[in-house]
């Protein structure tokens, strides 16, 4: 779990090197300017508006590096609070 | 044993509306022109819908239930549901401007109350067929494209004619995502433009258009997908380069300039053989240019190259 922990804080980091603050959709639409109008879709129609406009946007519109710090820091300290028992 | 009972209609003198006030003609008109300049409904008040319907475009199939047509919407900048009703219900429609720019002898921003008083308003039942696969039919009010075109004047060099939806970031939530190509952008080529059937539209079911359909104002070319009408239109451009549009720009593959309604030329994820009718739930065949082959054919002759169809 730390492991992968780390592997995510190195990740937010290089994003944070080659993106800046640049948001996560943002990035994710230079890869490919389809694919989240098609998530987005899917899930506003599919599952929940609400799904898309309070969870997964609010994920989009911050930085890149965001997520992958916030879950790696997460899973690090988590790890590390089991390993000490 | 005498009982005074108090009935409903039984008021005090001093609740009576004084005489005067119930026949002063003038400080009545005075209400009727505050109305007037205050919102939406007023349009209506002053005669100017419902339309007289223009019985030259016939559909050829029932009209579809307002109910259906009002609360079944695609409008990206409140988000990619249908039900974005409730949502757009917060869009201010008063005042509202749309400006006439580019390449006419006579640019004009034109307030929405003065363009609908100026332009030859009528009711014309249209066909609509979404590249989603379904279809609704309805009556809308408006006037043609042409007859504002009239005013402005084109100069000989325009050869489209752009549409850009308002950006209101406060009532749009779709307007978050930052990463979108906005303002959302449409556009056809003069002749198209021009032709009879090319639509603004500014009510629907005798009613002004509320902002869900595109209110105030929106385009509408029956013989094409309907993704090509923008709607809460605020700026109309003239200009001699082919504009690349919004969900050109997102997935030019899928969406293209010409978008004409063909149900021989499938969707790259969907069939367009068939349409499903909104509210009756009635799968019918789709019908090359969505039936109005006889009006705007011509207009593609020569342009076989071109991937006229999606």
């Amino acid at each position: 779990m730390r492991l992968i922990g780390l592997v995510l804080l190195l990740m937010a980091a290089g994003l944070f090197v080659m993106f800046g603050t640049d948001p996560l959709g943002a990035l994710l639409f230079r890869l490919d300017s389809g694919l989240l109008s098609l998530v987005q879709a899917g899930v506003q129609r599919y599952l929940l508006p609400m799904l898309w406009d309070d969870v997964l946007l609010p994920v989009l519109e911050a930085p890149a590096f965001v997520a992958p710090a916030v879950l790696g820091a997460a899973l690090t300290g988590f790890g590390w609070m089991r390993a000490r028992g | 044993m005498h009982i005074l009972k108090s009935r409903p209609w039984n008021l005090p003198e001093s609740r009576v509306t004084p005489e005067a006030l119930v026949f002063n003609r003038r400080q009545a008109m005075a209400l009727g022109a505050g109305m007037l300049a205050a919102g939406p409904a007023m349009a209506q008040q002053a005669g100017l819908l419902p339309a007289m319907r223009n019985t030259r475009y016939v559909p050829g199939r029932a009209i579809t239930a307002e109910r259906e047509v009002t609360t079944y919407n695609n409008f990206y900048e409140f988000g990619s549901h249908k039900t974005i009703s409730p949502t757009a219900q917060r869009m201010p429609m008063r005042p509202w401007t749309v400006k006439v720019e580019g390449m006419v002898e006579a640019p004009r921003d034109y307030g929405i109350e003065d363009l609908l008083a100026r332009m030859p308003l009528e009711e014309r039942v249209y066909r609509l067929r979404c590249v989603e696969a379904w279809a609704m039919v309805v009556p809308w009010t408006g006037f043609p494209l042409s007859a504002l075109l009239a005013e402005v004047k084109p100069l000989s060099s325009a050869r489209y004619v752009v549409f850009q939806t308002a950006t209101l970031p406060s009532v749009m939530p779709g307007l978050r995502q930052t990463w979108y190509p906005w303002p959302y952008t449409e556009g056809c080529t003069i002749a198209e433009a021009a032709n009879e059937l090319s639509f603004m539209v500014v009510g629907a079911y005798g009613k002004l258009l509320p902002p869900q359909n595109g209110g105030p104002i929106r385009f509408h070319q029956p013989w094409k997908y309907g993704f090509k009408a923008g709607k809460s239109i605020v700026t109309i451009r003239l200009t001699d380069q082919r504009p690349v549009s919004f969900w050109e720009k997102l997935q030019s593959q899928e969406y293209g300039f010409w978008a004409n309604v063909n149900p021989a030329v499938p969707h790259p994820r969907w069939s367009q053989a068939q349409e499903r009718m909104l509210g009756t739930g009635e799968s019918v065949p789709t019908q090359i240019f969505n039936g109005y082959g006889d009006f705007v054919a011509d207009l593609y002759t020569g342009l076989q190259g071109e991937r006229l169809w999606a």
